[in-house]
């Protein structure tokens, strides 16, 4: 005998559906349960929480351009001639005020003030600096909004990164995507919500690490972490079906997986099947969806050249500023874009050149985009690194050479589109750039900024994680900048 | 006065509300409804009032806390009573709960917080009932409660189902049947061992039927070592073990040895107390056994830097934090994380408790920073016991080498009496004002050397690291360069340390030392070299990475280049004079280990300076030590003799075998206790540069220690493991039940303190607790118990009604279904194709993975920048536990279905439902291989009856027989994917072409639509659930 072909799965499955309400169907069971959110016919996209957005939101999705390593504002935004005059001249000690330096710096004998070897001048209504190594930047500085005043307290590349994108220093919490993914939900039925790219850069030292916990969902529920988009390869993992499978022949295979689990549905009542095969299917979606949206054969001439020659190049930075364009106009509610290479301890002009080359044209070229087809008006774009550099050399100094250490003092950024007042510089920083003088904003305000022009009230978008309430601006009180919003 | 009327009047409109609230509570009440505090009342109060009347001082306001019966009934600030039994109008919370005058309002508006109606009048009923008032209920030690009786007694099959039992039946729900026997095989198999059961064993348990069928199943499985590779998985998620440091560059850190301690821990059936107590104090046992040592390294599975420009301190309090907060969570469910930087705003812990917890955790003997090294210090060199027995076996043959070169050897040692007479016929002062002489130098052999051109030669003296920039590390100017050595010189590195040179007589010349320290530093070497006469000697360098040579004090040899040492990358000579010559070497390193060679390939006889002076006096008046060393150096480096030689071929390639197998022994990051204990501080807010006053080692004073333990690790574990202690035998039990049913008995498996969710079996885990407990902490016998339930063993389908009622299944009305962990999707798909290779243990493997993944957030020059795959079924096709985890790059496959990166301790996995993970299932390469494989094995295995084929594979994957309908809707696909193969013949062969391993020589059309039917089952909602 084999007992293999036992009845008694046949049997008690009819003692099941005799044990339910009279032999319910499929979609009579589906639509007993709560919410729409587990009904059968409902989309497998991901929802965002009921009570937001908390009230009108001035920008529907955001661009986050960061430039890892952290940019030297001294040598492109916050312009201090006052040094020219005091080239290899000691920091003073009323500037420093003891606080403290990386162990890189922290032993050298002398902190001689290194002024920027590059030209700044002002541009556009706003008369905003800016150095001669952003030529398209300085086009556009009536659209930006670019801040000073950031400040930050972690000094070294790993935890200050993780504190930008997470709220802490260390690992465990959520990204600031993941927790928009959380709030807000997705825009679209077949793209994610939360979409990152790290294209090549350019200097020559050696470039800082990216962790993927800054775009991971720390305590959140893993559905709402960014989803990494490649430039090599299957532009999103495992996106491609094997050699020798074409999409009837997937789409043979999922019909089938859809049967079968949709009478594991009719026999279990586990409305989670139903919930799978719904991913099945967005899954197939995708495989059409995300090729189509990386395919810009259909962008016009004109619109690549404002571009600049790399964005044909998959991988640059100006080919993942266009990839983004393109997801924002189809529903993806957040990007991120981490550029790394920006680190520079020694080598700074060159280097640093190097990197402005890689972002200036095409991030000025998206904003341009954005703007030609409305969407900056609801689309927040920042641009900005974890932390400033040292107005003191790092190594040795001279007029045409030197290099910067980690300075969490005090940063330059810039916001742009929807809900940020265009054409500002807003906070002022010493002669030296070294401390703050006029309107500091800490990391968490800016985070809490973005969140407000999401519609995002930033203390009540919390989640329970061992105990307590947890939120990306972390514990103290912080603020959105209003005088930042339009 | 103003505030007093202010009050009076909105009394008027509460009493409207006052009604309506007792119209609603009539409404409400049920006969049972008097609140229970602990369930309905404190974690209201706890969630909504305790942050500012609560435990937490600094930010306690009004002068009374709610978490305290004593202050909740006394006087507030005001002189009001905050709650007076049996009269909520006379209870100034409730007042302030119920006012609709916004700036007396409770919770105030500023926080965030709002009580919902039900809540209101939760507490409302409670203080009418008298407010009795309990304390949280974790923070009391488990007492056994009675097994409670239950109408249905036949179901039960263990206390388990009375108490699960008791609560369905109180909430007039019945207990579902038991699943059918299939069912319940696959879903014991993947919960004991976390593989499916295979054909052989379902059709076994189907023709058992005897009583104890089952419990031989349950006995077979925990017996199995797959068993200890299960359960230690999920232990490795709370003890945070990873493969790379996980901050900054990352790099490559060998802990393996752990994770296996881990799993022989749990196959060995390791009691909880004793499993608890080695890895949190192994090294304080009384002689420690290695294992023991091993054990040790939870307490070093956290993150670790070295990033440049670090601070130190800063560095060091994070790794202790990381540690304190880990013991916490993993052991006691509590949330210390919050006390770091100020008072615990819902538990009795308070800043000082938690920094006198970390006065048990600050005095490691290492350094906070871990070099970049795969073994930062301390840690164990941990021989596996094959390694063990060829080390014993090679030490015995050398032993016995030894003994023959040991004994006389009548023409060697006459040949050696004419050597030394003619040393002592040469007149020379051979060490006036030099160095010692170096006993390790590498010896060259002519026998006709006399001392006239003899060399001797120092040990080498190190100091270092000088760190700097790369530019700065190229110049002259750098710690002694440039001038003569002076040995007592101080030099002060950029971290403001001072440092001297060090002898190094473990540095034998004629072998790589990698034992230099730091990156982007430049370390130096120092050695004299005695010549009797003007000569020029052959060196032969090896460096990582630039190396630069001085001969008293002008340069010979520099070489700037970036590479890993090996020996003779460099040949140099160097020019001596007569009498004392200077050697100084610089090595620079940029990036990674570090490491010079060194050894002198000229033909003059080294001979150091000691044997010399033997040599030189006669026999008789030199102690027999002496005379042994002068043997041995003489018929090392002097003596001709066939028989010598062929027995120092021997010894070396003795020594040379077991110096391979030496190399081939892991290490792994252990505990070791500093002599005396580093003072703690309480760290104002939690910053590193704001220490306060001193604490002592203490535990919690809410949960003090028994005087008669030692107050250290070890008296802190087995505090933890005292009976009377509220919380380790709990937190333990749950979340072992979370791991079979899914869920924890306190969903909240990482908190038990007032804001986790109250269990909803609390007198269930007290019995299970406690039973653990005076069960010898015995696991193997807790995870029989929980899977031989009837609770368990209920069947998981759900009517509708069900589902509505209970969609989580916190009651147990029927058998757990979720889906299967990320590691188990994989070693399914793995065994039931016949790929997966068994092993337990070893270096963690690195199976394929998308290209790209580490190069795109790597840091340049971390040894984890390039993922590179390995290659062979021994490597690639092992069980899930033991892929390489980089942790900031976690491998895709795992994190997609919510395995986590393993950067911090988690003791709950969520578990979503997501697109990606449709995507692995259907063309992640080794899924794909999976499937191919399984196709070939069901078209080699199974009769060629298509149906046959079927069934075959479809009861591999899903641990039952297929229905007519299911095997014919199966059969249907592949007839569609044969026709189209048929068309397209290449596209069958791109498809089944996958593997490394060439197909067999199958029909690639056949092969093909059967590898799309083993994709299929392999996605199956059937098959990626337990069921």
């Amino acid at each position: 005998m084999n007992l293999w072909e036992d009845n008694q799965l046949a049997a008690s499955r009819r003692c099941f559906l005799g044990q339910s309400a009279m032999g319910l169907g499929a979609a009579a069971l589906a639509a007993l349960l709560p919410g729409s959110a587990r009904g059968a016919r409902q989309s497998s996209a991901v929802q965002g929480l009921p009570e937001l957005p908390h009230f009108a939101p001035k920008a529907k999705r955001a661009i986050y351009l960061f430039m890892n390593g952290a940019p030297s504002q001294l040598d492109l935004f916050d312009y201090k001639p006052k040094m020219q005059a005091l080239f290899d001249i000691d920091l003073p000690e009323s500037v420093r005020m003891g606080q403290r330096l990386t162990t890189m710096t922290s032993g050298q004998s002398r902190f001689p003030v290194a002024p920027s070897k590059f030209k700044f001048q002002r541009y556009g209504q706003s008369g905003a600096w800016v150095s001669e190594l952003l030529p398209h930047t300085a086009k556009m500085v009536d659209d930006l909004a670019i801040v000073r005043s950031l400040h930050t307290e972690a000094i070294n590349h790993d935890p200050a990164t993780t504190y930008l994108c997470t709220g802490h220093q260390l690992p465990g919490r959520a990204s600031i995507g993941s927790w928009i993914s959380y709030g807000l939900g997705t825009m679209n039925d077949d793209l994610p919500a939360f979409v990152v790219m790290t294209p090549a850069w350019s200097s020559k030292a050696s470039a800082q690490a990216l962790f993927s916990r800054l775009w991971g969902s720390g305590f959140l529920p893993t559905t709402h972490q960014g989803v990494a988009m490649r430039s090599n390869g299957d532009p999103v993992l495992f996106l491609s079906n094997p050699a020798g499978v074409d999409a009837a022949t997937r789409r043979r295979m999922l019909d089938r997986v859809v049967q079968f689990n949709q009478r594991n549905f009719e026999s279990f009542g586990d409305p989670e099947s139903q919930t799978r095969i719904e991913q099945f299917e967005m899954a197939f979606r995708m495989q059409t969806s995300v090729p189509a949206l990386i395919d810009i054969a259909d962008e016009p001439q004109h619109l690549l050249d404002m571009y600049g020659p790399d964005v044909r190049t998959p991988g640059t930075f100006a080919a993942s500023c266009l990839l983004a364009r393109r997801m924002m106009e189809q529903g993806v509610r957040f990007v991120q874009i981490f550029h790394r290479g920006w680190d520079q301890h020694n080598n700074l002009p060159s280097d640093l050149a190097l990197q402005c080359k890689d972002v200036d044209q095409g991030g000025w070229a998206l904003i341009q985009d954005l703007k030609q087809r409305g969407l900056l008006d609801d689309t927040l774009v920042f641009w900005g690194g974890e932390f400033g550099r040292t107005i003191y050399c790092q190594g040795q100094l001279t007029k045409e050479n030197y290099g910067r250490d980690h300075h969490p003092r005090c940063f330059t950024i810039w916001l742009a589109g929807g809900g940020i007042k265009p054409g500002i510089v807003y906070g002022e920083t010493d002669d030296f750039s070294y401390n703050i003088v006029d309107k500091p904003i800490h990391i968490h305000d800016l985070n809490a900024t973005i969140l407000h022009a999401l519609g995002v009230d930033h203390r009540k978008l919390t989640y329970k994680h061992q105990g307590l309430d947890v939120r990306l601006t972390g514990v103290e009180a912080h603020q959105p900048v209003l005088d930042l919003m339009t | 006065m103003i505030a007093a009327s202010r009050i009076r009047m909105k009394y008027i409109s509460w009493s409207i509300l006052a009604l309506a609230l007792v119209l609603l509570a009539v409404s409400l009440a049920r006969g049972d409804e008097l609140r229970d505090f602990g369930r309905d009342i404190r974690p209201i109060l706890s969630d909504k009032c305790f942050a500012c009347h609560g435990p937490d001082e600094a930010q306690r306001t009004g002068g009374f806390r709610l978490d305290q019966k004593e202050s909740a009934l006394g006087e507030t600030d005001s002189g009001a009573r905050p709650i007076v039994p049996g009269d909520p109008q006379a209870s100034e919370v409730f007042q302030r709960i119920t006012t609709d005058d916004a700036d007396l309002r409770m919770p105030p508006a500023d926080s965030h917080k709002v009580l919902t109606p039900d809540e209101i009048e939760r507490i409302r009923q409670w203080i009418a009932a008298g407010a009795p008032w309990k304390a949280h209920w974790s923070f009391v030690a488990p007492v056994r409660p009675a097994v409670p009786p239950v109408k249905r007694s036949t179901w039960p099959l263990n206390e388990i189902d009375n108490f699960i039992l008791a609560r369905l039946e109180a909430e007039g729900l019945d207990p579902s049947p038991a699943a059918e026997k299939t069912i319940l095989l696959r879903r014991v198999t993947l919960d004991l061992t976390g593989l499916p059961p295979t054909p052989d064993e379902v059709q076994a348990f189907l023709l058992d039927n005897s009583a104890d069928a089952y419990e031989k199943v349950v006995d077979r499985l925990l017996a199995s070592p797959r068993y200890g590779e299960h359960m230690a998985r999920h232990w490795l998620d709370a003890a945070r073990y990873g493969d790379t440091h996980g901050l900054h560059l990352d790099n490559y850190r060998e802990m393996w040895p752990y994770r296996d301690w881990a799993v022989a821990a749990f196959n060995r059936n390791l009691p909880y107390d004793q499993f608890t107590i080695e890895q949190l104090a192994g090294d304080l046992l009384d002689q420690p056994t290695e294992e023991q040592l091993v054990a040790t390294g939870f307490n070093r599975c956290h993150v670790t830097t070295n990033e440049g420009g670090s601070i130190v301190d800063e560095v060091e309090v994070r790794n202790v934090v990381d540690r304190v907060v880990t013991m916490g969570t993993v052991f006691m469910g509590l949330t210390f994380d919050c006390t770091r930087c100020h008072d615990h705003k819902y538990d009795p812990f308070t800043m000082k408790d938690f920094y006198s917890l970390y006065a048990y955790f600050n005095s490691l003997d290492g350094s906070p920073m871990d070099d970049n090294r795969k073994d930062p210090a301390p840690v164990l060199k941990y021989a596996t016991p094959e390694q063990k027995s060829q080390l014993a076996a090679l030490a015995e043959e050398i032993g016995q080498l030894e003994a023959k070169l040991d004994g006389p050897m009548p023409e060697v040692d006459a040949a050696q009496a004419t050597w030394e007479e003619a040393q002592r016929r040469e007149v020379t002062a051979a060490s006036s004002g030099e160095l010692p002489a170096s006993s390790a130098v590498a010896v060259n052999n002519p026998p006709q050397a006399t001392p006239k051109n003899q060399l001797t030669v120092s040990d080498w003296y190190w100091v270092g690291p000088f760190g700097n920039d790369r530019r700065y590390l190229r110049s002259r100017r750098h710690g002694p360069e440039g001038k003569q050595v002076d040995l007592a010189q101080k030099f002060e590195l950029a971290t403001g340390e001072k440092v001297g040179w060090v002898r190094k007589s473990e540095w034998v010349d004629g072998s790589v030392h990698t034992d230099l320290p730091g990156e982007l530093v430049a370390n130096f070497l120092y050695r004299t070299i005695r010549a009797e006469r003007a000569e020029t000697i052959k060196v032969s360098l090896g460096s990582d990475d630039a190396i630069r040579v001085y001969v008293n004090d002008h340069v010979v040899h520099d070489n700037d280049v970036d590479r890993a040492v090996a020996p003779d990358q460099d040949v140099v000579e160097l020019k001596l004079k007569p009498g004392l010559n200077h050697l100084l070497i610089k090595i620079i390193n940029y990036q990674g280990g570090a490491g010079f060679y060194f050894k002198i390939t000229s033909p003059q006889v080294i001979v150091p300076a000691e044997v010399y002076d033997i040599a030189r006096r006669p026999a008789n008046e030199a102690p027999p030590e002496d005379r042994r060393r002068l043997r041995e150096f003489y018929r090392y480096n002097i003596a001709e003799s066939d028989e010598l030689k062929s027995l120092h071929d021997k010894m070396a390639q003795k020594r040379e075998a077991s110096l391979a197998v030496d190399r081939e022994i892991a290490t792994t990051l252990i505990w070791r206790e500093k002599k005396e204990p580093v003072r703690a501080r309480i760290l104002t807010r939690g910053e590193y540069d704001k220490p306060a006053e001193e604490v002592a080692r203490r535990t919690p004073a809410s949960l003090p220690m028994a005087p008669r333990l030692p107050n250290n690790r070890l008296g802190l574990a087995q505090w933890m493991l005292d009976p009377a202690h509220p919380l380790t035998a709990r937190v333990a039990v749950n979340r072992f039940w979370q791991q079979v049913f899914g869920c924890g008995i306190v969903k909240t498996s990482e908190d038990f303190g007032s804001q986790g969710e109250p269990p909803t079996h609390p007198e269930l885990l007290d019995w299970l607790a406690v039973d653990f407990r005076e069960s010898g902490w015995d696991v193997k016998q807790l995870m029989k118990r929980l899977v031989m339930s009837a609770s368990y063993r209920q069947t998981s389908r759900v009517t509708p009604e069900l589902w509505q009622r209970d969609p989580a299944n916190r009651l147990l009305a029927r058998g757990p279904r979720f889906r299967l962990d990320a590691e188990m999707l994989r070693d399914q798909a793995l065994i039931v194709s016949g790929l997966l290779v068994e092993k337990l243990g070893g270096p963690s493997v690195k199976p394929p993975q998308p290209a790209g993944l580490w190069e795109a957030v790597g840091f340049v020059g971390s040894n984890t920048e390039h993922f590179v795959a390995d290659e062979g079924p021994n490597k690639v096709h092992r069980r899930a536990l033991y892929t390489f985890i980089k942790r900031t790059s976690p491998p895709p496959q795992m994190t997609t279905f919510d395995a986590p990166s393993r950067e911090y301790c988690i003791t709950r996995r969520e578990r979503t439902n997501t697109p990606l993970q449709a995507l692995v299932l259907m063309n992640e390469p080794q899924f794909i291989e999976a499937a191919r494989a399984l196709a070939e094995r069901t078209l080699r295995e199974a009769n060629a009856d298509s149906a046959e084929r079927a069934r075959y594979m479809f009861r591999l994957c899903v641990g039952r027989a297929p229905t007519f309908t299911e095997v014919r809707d199966l059969l249907s696909g592949v007839a569609e994917d044969y026709a189209h193969y048929q068309t397209d013949r290449q596209a069958a062969k791109d498809l089944i072409a996958i593997d490394v391993a060439p197909p067999e020589p199958l029909d690639p059309i056949e092969l093909a639509a059967w590898t799309m039917a083993a994709n299929t089952l392999l996605s199956l909602d059937e098959v990626v659930t337990k069921n």
